[in-house]
């Protein structure tokens, strides 16, 4: 009876109502405000309906609630959900997109579900709700590594998500831990680390959706993606100095290789010159003896037409040629066989010395 | 007054088969399963959805659930066959087949619950104390699995459920031998810090030595190729000479010769002692040429 001083109604002040607000009768207690109740409800119709009378009136407050109560069934499905119908609890049908209609509760309810948006589901996060060690897993080795990973899921069949498992995400936490340690329990931990993630992650996923499907919980796995792998606090150091190592064995390749392409084609290039000089001595080489030939040949042809001449002519200018510069010594035979009494002293040293004496020079 | 008391009269009759009807109709809904008590006897069993009837008063109605259930056991230290220790626990997925035993055996979801963690730690011992840390690490895992599913699953049949699967989520070395663990770990990794260095050093010198090869090589390759060349120069060179003097070899001993005087001979540094009578100076006593001899 809250409303009854708000002078509307629950629905509102009626329409073209232009009397005085009414005032809540005097109340007596007990039944009386029952039929005080019935009154005004009855007031109330006659304003809006003035032809309005006693059991024909009950008759259309009946009908417009039932109508109301019919038309509370109308309902959108958005394109991104699927509706799930249940009568008394039971699954009647599953609606998609568009406008629809349910029998009125109780009869029917509907329950939408969304069944493209992509849920992330952490697991094994820092700061995640659950244990400390959530995330901290056993390598195939025997290591350690702490990491914390995100299931990306949607649900596929919302039927089945909706009645198939009890908690199904806290169902797919568990199995994502389960799947994830599997994977995790068969890599060794420097793949693990390093390049084999994409491989635990689709590994894991794989192994998560099997199980899932075994549940026939209608969850879909999109993806598995590591957050973090990172081997434990006390042995970091350990991990970044094999990290150091491979950094050194690459500089070091990387070293070897600058050497190698520095001097090899420094070879390369020696070798051609080598090989150039050679090929320039051979033609040098050939093309000389082609011009002394040919000039022999030359000569040889001219001697020929008068051998006697030229072969003189060639001596005389060879003899003067030889003559020109060398000192000489003209000497009769006679003087050097003693004929004229004159002994010839010829100073071997001075022969020797270059250093041309005025003596000889004068002879 | 006369119409408010018959009015009254009926909205309390209204009530009271409105109470009634309630009391007969009872909702299971799909996520569910019924039994239908009464004084207390298992009447009747529902497990399909719906709307239902039950005598009002006389039967009552336990709910219980018809989905997939899960739980998890608390983490516990396992002694494994290789005496090796692990900290480990489990989840369980399980279903209420039987509503009828489940409501005999444990009635609710926690004695259920309390029943399965236990047997699920028994199992667990006794199964994962027959494999080894080694078993458990590889893809055999999934066969452990198993082996515990089904005993689980035996010891619930009686309690109306049936396990679906028991999977191992944690596996781990308890905290007391970390630090053993963090030891071997490490000096594993300096195994492998150290290996890399020495592949390292191996690789560079390798190449080096590859590099410092293939110069020689490709240096002597060259120094052949030359030394061909020079001497298909110096094969070319003795051909021609030997064709073009080969045509008159006397004369060629002579021109030759006459050349060879002229450049080992015409230096300032040779000394000539000559006779007058000599062919080349024959002229320089005998100016008369009609009475020479002819020159030889």
């Amino acid at each position: 009876m809250a409303w009854n001083d708000k002078g509307g109604g629950p629905w509102g002040a009626p329409p073209g109502g232009s009397g005085p607000p009414r005032r809540p009768p005097p109340s007596d207690g007990g039944s009386n405000d029952f039929e005080a109740i019935l009154r005004r409800v009855q007031d109330w119709l006659r304003d809006l309906w003035p032809g309005f009378d006693g059991g024909r009136g009950i008759l259309a407050v009946v009908a417009v609630a039932l109508l109301i109560w019919l038309a509370s069934g109308i309902y959108r499905v958005d394109p991104n959900e699927q509706a799930v119908v249940q009568r008394f609890g039971a699954w009647v049908r599953t609606e998609s997109l568009g406008l629809h209609y349910h029998l009125p509760a109780p009869i029917e309810t509907v329950t939408t579900v969304d069944v493209t948006r992509r849920n992330q589901t952490e697991v094994g996060s820092r700061n995640s709700r659950e244990s400390t060690d959530a995330g901290t897993m056993l390598t195939g080795d025997s290591n350690i590594v702490e990491l914390g990973f995100v299931i990306v899921w949607q649900i596929r069949d919302p039927v089945k998500y909706l009645f198939r498992v009890a908690d199904p995400t806290d169902v797919l936490q568990r199995a994502a831990e389960s799947a994830m340690r599997e994977v995790i329990g068969q890599t060794d931990v420097q793949l693990a680390l390093n390049e084999g993630r994409g491989q635990i992650e689709t590994s894991s996923a794989a192994i998560l959706q099997s199980t899932l499907d075994r549940y026939d919980s209608g969850i879909y796995i999109a993806a598995i993606q590591l957050q973090r792998v990172d081997p434990p606090a006390p042995v970091v150091d350990a991990f970044h100095d094999v990290q150091r190592a491979r950094a050194e064995l690459e500089q070091q390749r990387n070293d070897a290789e600058k050497y190698r392409n520095d001097i090899v084609p420094r070879a390369r290039g020696e070798a051609q010159k080598i090989i150039q000089d050679a090929g320039g001595y051979k033609d040098k080489t050939v093309a000389e003896a082609n011009g002394e030939a040919q000039q022999f040949i030359s000569v040889l042809d001219a001697y020929k037409l008068s051998r006697d001449v030229t072969a003189r002519r060639m001596y005389i200018d060879t003899m003067e040629a030889v003559l020109t510069h060398s000192r000489k010594i003209v000497l009769d035979p006679a003087v050097a066989e003693g004929k004229g009494g004159v002994v010839p002293y010829l100073p071997l040293p001075g022969l020797m010395a270059p250093a041309a004496t005025p003596t000889q020079k004068g002879q | 007054m006369a119409i408010n008391r018959t009015f009254i009269f009926a909205a309390i009759s209204i009530v009271i088969v409105l109470l009634l009807a309630v009391g007969s109709f009872f909702t299971v809904s799909e996520t569910e399963q019924a039994i239908v008590l009464q004084f207390g006897a298992v009447q009747r069993i529902d497990r399909t959805a719906g709307l239902k009837f039950k005598i009002p008063f006389i039967q009552d109605v336990v709910i219980y659930e018809k989905r997939l259930l899960d739980l998890e056991s608390p983490p516990q230290e396992v002694i494994l066959a290789d005496q090796r220790r692990l900290v480990v626990d489990a989840y369980a997925v399980y279903q209420i087949v039987d509503p009828l035993r489940f409501y005999q055996a444990v009635r609710t979801d926690e004695g259920a619950k309390l029943r399965l963690t236990s047997s699920m730690n028994a199992t667990l011992r006794d199964v994962l104390g027959g494999t080894t840390v080694a078993t458990m690490l590889s893809k055999e895992r999934e066969g452990v699995m198993q082996a515990i599913r089904a005993k689980v699953n035996d010891a619930a049949t009686p309690l109306g459920i049936v396990v679906a699967d028991v999977r191992i989520s944690r596996a781990n070395f308890p905290e007391s031998i970390s630090q053993s663990i963090y030891g071997q770990m490490n000096s594993e990794r300096q195994r492998e810090a150290a290996q890399f260095r020495a592949e390292g050093y191996e690789q560079a010198q390798q190449i080096k030595a590859k590099a410092d090869r293939e110069r020689t090589v490709i240096l002597a390759e060259a120094k052949r190729q030359a030394d061909i060349a020079h001497g298909e120069g110096d094969a070319q060179a003795t051909q021609i000479y030997a064709d073009a003097f080969g045509r008159d070899p006397e004369f060629y001993a002579y021109y030759r010769s006459l050349d060879a005087y002229r450049k080992s001979l015409g230096g300032e540094d040779t000394q000539f002692v000559l006779s007058p009578n000599s062919d080349f100076l024959r002229y320089l006593m005998h100016p008369d040429l009609s009475k020479l001899a002819p020159a030889k």
